[in-house]
């Protein structure tokens, strides 16, 4: 319920930090080549990215915060304001034997 | 395009984002039970274009919108923390019962000052206090302990104000008459002696616990249908009860 009250609050063209991170953060870090036997997997990552902000307070005084990545690429008279969302993500389990 | 943005305070904002942070683990460590390979956040850094303004009393910002320039940068990274750096670095939660500055009826000023020394609670102060430091000399003269232990006092007192269930009348192994008063947080301090007048004439206190106070009755109180009992159980709790001839109280 919290959630759908965050998500109604900010700008619909934006979604809570946390989404952000998660969309970022699913992805196959796992590579295989099954015929040269070779399996080969990320084990750390970082992300610089630019991103949009939309900061908004409820009516319990608690902030939200919506992102997102660059949401238009043409030059427009007024530009964005990009911030920068740095992350790292690491490996926590490894496949056994590798 | 985002709405207006709203201005916000460093901590409030850093709070959100460890809030999404969190929830961001949640749900990774969810996901790790099935995936062979999953992965954990160590850092998140923000830089943030940002419009801080101070009103004399605290600093706020504003996101920066499109088109907007000039503005300043602020830049925030949230690192990992094992659960046991929590425990070496943080303060312990606030305990049941502890007061928080705001309950205490000081002025805005001393309220502002104590903050600044990191002092939130009633708790903190009495660390503080504990550990010999000056508050007087820290804080330029505007903060005495002494002055501000009784607003403690007071403070904790109204919030256990003491509560009479019953009153009784009752006779001594000598015929002599007295009165029992019965209840919750009575006399709870056990440096004060409690003080009662019946009926405008002082009255002598015979025992005190936070239970129940006995108090000596004689001629001089002039006992009639209704009975003003005034009970000071200490300096922040004074009690009037209207006795009536019997055993009701009112």
């Amino acid at each position: 319920m919290r959630e759908d009250l965050q998500d109604s609050m900010i700008d619909e063209a934006f979604m809570p930090f946390q989404r952000v991170l998660e969309e970022m953060l699913s992805f196959n870090g796992e590579f295989v080549d099954e015929e040269a036997g070779v399996r080969t997997y990320i084990s750390r990552y970082e992300i610089e990215s630019p991103v949009e902000l939309d900061v908004v307070k409820d009516e319990n005084g608690e902030l939200h915060i919506g992102s997102t990545p660059p949401l238009y690429y043409v030059d427009t008279t007024f530009r964005p304001s990009f911030h920068k969302l740095k992350f790292t993500a690491e490996i926590t389990r490894e496949i056994n034997g590798d | 395009m985002a709405t207006e943005n709203t201005a916000w305070q460093l901590e409030d904002f850093v709070d959100s984002l460890v809030v999404e942070l969190d929830k961001t683990r949640e749900t990774l460590a969810v996901k790790a039970i099935n995936k062979p390979l999953s992965y954990t956040v160590k850092e998140v850094a923000l830089d943030l274009n940002i419009f801080p303004s101070y009103d004399g009393d605290q600093i706020t910002f504003i996101t920066a919108q499109p088109g907007q320039e000039g503005a300043s940068k602020v830049s925030i990274q949230l690192g990992s923390i094992t659960d046991q750096q929590v425990r070496a670095t943080s303060k312990t939660p606030s305990a049941k019962g502890d007061v928080t500055i705001d309950e205490i009826d000081v002025d805005k000023a001393t309220k502002k000052k104590l903050r600044k020394l990191g002092v939130n609670s009633v708790d903190d102060l009495q660390q503080i206090e504990q550990k010999n430091v000056d508050l007087k000399k820290v804080s330029d003269n505007s903060v005495d302990y002494s002055t501000l232990a009784k607003q403690i006092q007071k403070s904790k007192r109204d919030q256990n104000p003491p509560r009479v269930r019953a009153v009784s009348l009752s006779i001594d192994e000598d015929q002599k008459p007295y009165l029992v008063i019965k209840g919750d947080n009575l006399a709870i301090d056990p440096v004060f002696n409690p003080v009662a007048v019946v009926n405008k004439s002082l009255a002598g206190v015979m025992s005190s616990s936070p239970k129940e106070v006995k108090i000596r009755l004689d001629s001089a109180h002039d006992l009639t249908d209704n009975n003003e009992v005034i009970l000071t159980f200490d300096p922040f709790a004074v009690m009037k009860v209207n006795v009536k001839t019997g055993t009701s109280a009112s």
